[in-house]
């Protein structure tokens, strides 16, 4: 079944411009969601585009299910036209000459399906997907959603067991991508397919993936389950990508002399974590605010007093900026807060929600975090 | 299972591995694909069809041509400057360059000036201000730019043709005046044809500057106090002088390769510019001297051209400043309303109305300008046994004539399926080709004859194809010549026009059908094809129509065997059948015009239901 195994693998558009991949590891494994996630510019599309084989590394391998698809080194190239994997582009790509039957039909009839098989087949596919009354429309009279319809069609419809993503949803509204985002989980799971799934959206990763890779730079900052990136993030860049409102981030290093950086210091070393030069890495979410700090926050954790300076509703939620000195903290609080502008109010955070980064912004070896949690009990 | 780690070690080796240029991957990735092989044998046709006729024109100015070996006494063929001494500063020298020199920019100039004078000032009319019928003009006016530009001269000769020629007699004359030369013939009537003719070009190119212009400047220098005489110098002017000035060039550019106005209004009087100097060096053999005069067009236009570009890009410049908010606003003229619609009108009247009258009466009239029923006759179209000494049928009873309409539908044809081929395939080659370095050569390579006026193009293709090399015989004298020629100057317009539909086509339906599972070849006919057939069409009948009606190209090129429409015209000129010539105009102008007015129709609604409609 199949695996897609890419080693090493670089892709560069000129001889003097950085490169929009560097040396690339990436094992997905059968069955896998895999999201890739990153900003734009990443070199997350040029990853997907060149597993698919339309877009060439310039050193490097890649593996489906163990054959060998790229290899530069040994001179190995296989036409995506041969690797039988279904894309979904960005665009959709539908062609603008074929009505939505034919488009669905098009890689049947590549694949010399007869006829009658291959209405059965298209029928069943857009039935599915909701969209046989539209079969005879060309693309152009379907709305936005319905296309994004038709590319799933056309793509599922040759049943391929390696499915490449390209932001399929970034161009359709708020409730037709979570409509969307359904139908792509089940699609998954009925077709077992091993899935790549490229966004720069957030919550979209963190609900289809089973796995999410997070790109910046044309680098793999990690590649983890959605829970353990957003929960122990390897460096600073995953951390602050990844979370919304963004992490907060306190640079601890012996320059810093603000009060918060002073004061959380103190709390690292009275923990017995000794210097971290780093930073400390805080969610809004785990931010608790009191009314008087020390009162009711539990042993160990990180208590400090700041003044309500900016009280921003979301609906359902709220975004609080709290300024400590100088420095800004900005939490979210999910019930109606009990406290107005300019208040000065204690707050709480829990040792185990701290994320300690070094000065390079990679994540504190886990020992140092448990350490510290059971120093403090 | 999962490993993602980014080894720092490999990533250095990774850099100092230098990626070979050739390595088996990257050729392996080039040639799976026939773009880059098709890129390449265009590449090979284009050097042979665009390169190799200019590079060897230019290498005959340089040589000794066979009839001048016995007069200079060097082998025919051996280095010299002969050709440049005899063209620059020998005695005949005035005759064959600097005369038509002179006469080519005075011409070129007046009718620059009095274009932009009354191109500007229609443009303006129609684009900005409230005239009756504006919409109507916007169309009327433009349709001497649609006729073939020596329609307007055999009209200005069918009516002030006086007995310094023989032929019918002009319509004045006939009436009992007898037009002077100056008015008749040379300067004068050339730069006003011309002018008349490049006219629309101002209209067109100003027209839509000025009604792209962003109000939003105009309204910010009203709302700093400006008043409408000062906005227009120190706004509107300035802004539009980079398209005013792109839109004259254009017109010299055009002007200095154009041939037939020049002879039929020039030759009489022996007025010769450097179209008809260079028309009479090759009828008469001359080819060093041809090849010279050919050079001097080309540099010229080349210049003209390469300033032209560079105002286009000022212009453009200009236009991303502001680009939003053009709001077409008109400007109510008041009591000048009806006087400047009037004027609209005469311009129209004079550039399209009367030519086009004058030279349908000459074709049914015997005597012009006598309008009594008697008079009136359509012997000159079907009628048999005329009092002339040879062509004594009317035009459409006269077997040379269908052969001519034969020999235009089909060499035009071919040429212009050719282009329209080719320039999609170049499109294609130029943006997906993996060998970038085809894709900008081929792009360069097919730009190329723009530089280069029709006349001059024709002198370079008769110095390569009228000899034999290799396995190519001679196509002198056969229709090979006329349809590699016509191809060869249409693809600019073909070549361009395929590049921008492949890109705007953009990779993705192509890549789609890829990953479907489909190869080149099915790629190509199942998608890009039927998505393209639009502007396939388009860039089949653009240079169709273009082709059909041109004469500076063809006229050195054809010879009584393989006579266009064109040629055939200007024989009819030659032996004074004008009424016959008329009529054979008249018919191309019908062609020309209501087939830009189905282009514009067709490609307008076939790009939409091309998309699904």
């Amino acid at each position: 079944m199949p695996r897609i195994t890419l080693r090493g693998v670089e892709k560069r558009y000129g001889a003097s411009v950085a490169a929009s991949v560097s040396n690339l590891n990436l094992d997905i494994g059968d069955g896998e969601f895999l999201c890739v996630l990153g900003p734009s510019g990443c070199g997350k599309t040029t990853t997907l585009r060149m597993i698919a084989g339309l877009e060439h590394p310039t050193s490097g391998e890649i593996q489906i299910d163990g054959e060998t698809v790229d290899s530069v080194a040994r001179g190995i190239y296989m036409p995506p036209e041969k690797r039988g994997m279904g894309f979904v582009f960005q665009s959709y790509a539908l062609w603008p000459h074929l009505t939505v039957q034919d488009n669905v039909e098009f890689g049947l009839a590549l694949r010399n399906v007869d006829r009658k098989a291959r209405r059965t087949a298209s029928d069943a596919v857009m039935e599915k997907l909701g969209i046989a009354k539209y079969r005879d429309r060309y693309p152009s009279d379907l709305s936005g959603g319905q296309q994004q319809r038709v590319a799933l069609a056309r793509m599922l419809v040759v049943q391929p067991s390696v499915i490449l993503m390209d932001e399929p949803l970034s161009n359709l509204d708020a409730k037709l991508r979570l409509e969307m985002r359904a139908e792509l989980k089940r699609i998954h799971l009925e077709s077992k397919a091993t899935v790549v799934f490229v966004t720069h959206d957030q919550w979209e990763a963190m609900t289809l993936a089973s796995m999410i890779a997070v790109m910046n730079e044309g680098t793999l900052q990690q590649l983890d389950t959605p829970d353990n990136i957003y929960n122990r993030p390897r460096n600073q860049f995953v951390a602050g990508f990844v979370g919304s409102p963004p992490m907060n981030f306190i640079e601890l290093g012996p320059d810093e002399t603000s009060a918060l950086s002073a004061s959380l210091r103190t709390y690292l070393e009275g923990a017995g974590l000794g210097a971290c030069r780093g930073s400390a890495g805080i969610r809004p979410e785990s931010i608790c605010i009191n009314a008087s700090a020390s009162s009711t926050a539990p042993a160990g954790a990180y208590s400090g007093q700041a003044r309500v300076t900016g009280i921003m509703p979301t609906g359902g939620s709220w975004i609080i900026e709290l300024t400590m000195a100088e420095q800004k903290l900005f939490a979210t609080v999910n019930t109606p807060p009990r406290f107005q502008m300019g208040d000065e109010m204690g707050f709480v955070v829990e040792r185990a929600d701290l994320h300690l980064f070094d000065e390079n912004g990679d994540r504190l070896p886990d020992e140092d975090a448990v350490s510290l949690q059971g120093e403090g009990k | 299972m999962h490993s993602a780690t980014h080894d720092k070690e490999s990533a250095l080796q990774g850099r100092c591995k230098r990626v070979p240029i050739f390595s088996k991957y990257r050729l392996k990735i080039a040639l799976r694909e026939p773009t880059a092989a098709i890129g390449i044998l265009a590449a090979i046709l284009f050097s042979y069809l665009i390169v190799a006729p200019i590079v060897s024109l230019l290498g005959d100015a340089f040589r000794v041509q066979f009839a001048d070996s016995m007069r200079i006494g060097q082998a025919a063929g051996s280095l010299t400057s002969y050709n440049f001494a005899r063209v620059f500063k020998s005695i005949v020298a005035p005759d064959i360059l600097w005369y038509p020199l002179i006469h080519t920019l005075s011409v070129a100039l007046g009718a620059m000036a009095i274009a932009l004078v009354a191109g500007g000032l229609m443009a303006w009319l129609i684009s900005r201000t409230d005239i009756l019928g504006r919409k109507w003009f916007a169309t009327a006016l433009i349709v001497p730019y649609m006729l073939p530009s020596w329609t307007i001269a055999l009209a200005w000769s069918s009516i002030f043709l006086n007995r310094t020629v023989g032929g019918q007699p002009g319509l004045l004359e006939s009436l009992g005046f007898e037009p002077p030369d100056w008015l008749a013939y040379g300067q004068f009537p050339i730069t006003i044809v011309l002018a008349l003719h490049y006219t629309p070009f101002v209209i067109l190119l100003f027209g839509n500057a000025l009604r792209s212009f962003d109000a939003q400047l105009e309204d910010s220098a009203r709302m700093l106090g400006a008043g409408s005489a000062t906005v227009a110098r120190r706004i509107i002017i300035p802004l539009m002088r980079p398209s005013l000035l792109s839109a004259v060039t254009l017109i010299f550019a055009k002007c200095l390769g154009d041939f037939g106005v020049a002879y039929i209004l020039g030759a009489p009087v022996k007025y010769d510019v450097l179209a008809t100097s260079l028309f009479r060096s090759v009828t008469a053999r001359q080819g060093g001297e041809a090849a010279v005069l050919a050079g001097v067009i080309i540099l010229i236009g080349t210049i003209s051209v390469l300033i032209d570009a560079r105002l286009v890009r000022e212009a453009r410049r200009f236009i991303t400043i502001g680009s939003k908010g053009s709001m077409n606003r008109t400007q109510a003229l008041g009591s000048w309303r009806l006087p400047m619609t009037a004027l609209a009108g005469a311009m129209f009247t004079v550039s399209v109305a009367i030519p086009l009258l004058v030279l349908f009466l000459s074709t049914v009239m015997r005597t012009p300008g006598q309008f009594t029923l008697d008079n009136f006759t359509l012997a000159y179209w079907i009628g048999h046994d005329l009092p002339t000494t040879a062509l004594r049928t009317g035009i459409l009873v006269t077997r040379d004539f269908w052969q001519a309409a034969w020999n235009s539908l089909w060499i035009v044809g071919i040429a212009a399926v050719c282009a329209g081929v080719l320039g999609v395939l170049v499109g294609y080659v130029v943006v997906r080709t993996p060998l970038k370095s085809i894709g900008a050569y081929l792009r360069y390579i097919t730009f190329l004859p723009y530089l280069v006026p029709g006349i001059a193009f024709a002198a370079a293709c008769l110095s390569i194809f009228a000899v034999p090399h290799g396995p190519i015989p001679a196509l002198y004298g056969t229709a090979a010549i006329l349809i590699l020629a016509l191809m060869a100057d249409q693809m600019p317009f073909a070549s361009r026009a395929g590049i921008s539909a492949m890109m705007q086509l953009g990779k993705d339906p192509e890549e789609a059908a890829q990953v479907a599972g489909a190869g080149w070849w099915k790629r190509l006919v199942k998608v890009v094809i039927p998505i393209q057939k639009g502007p396939l069409a388009a860039g089949i009948l653009l240079p169709f129509i273009s082709g059909l009606k041109g004469l500076s190209l063809v006229i050195m090129l054809a010879t009584p065997g393989t006579d266009l429409l064109t040629t055939y015209a200007i024989r009819l000129v030659d032996f004074g059948y004008s009424q016959a010539a008329n009529a054979v105009v008249l018919m191309l102008s019908a062609i020309a015009f209501f087939g830009t007015v189905f282009l514009q129709k067709a490609t307008k609604t076939s790009l939409a239901s091309g998309l699904g409609g």
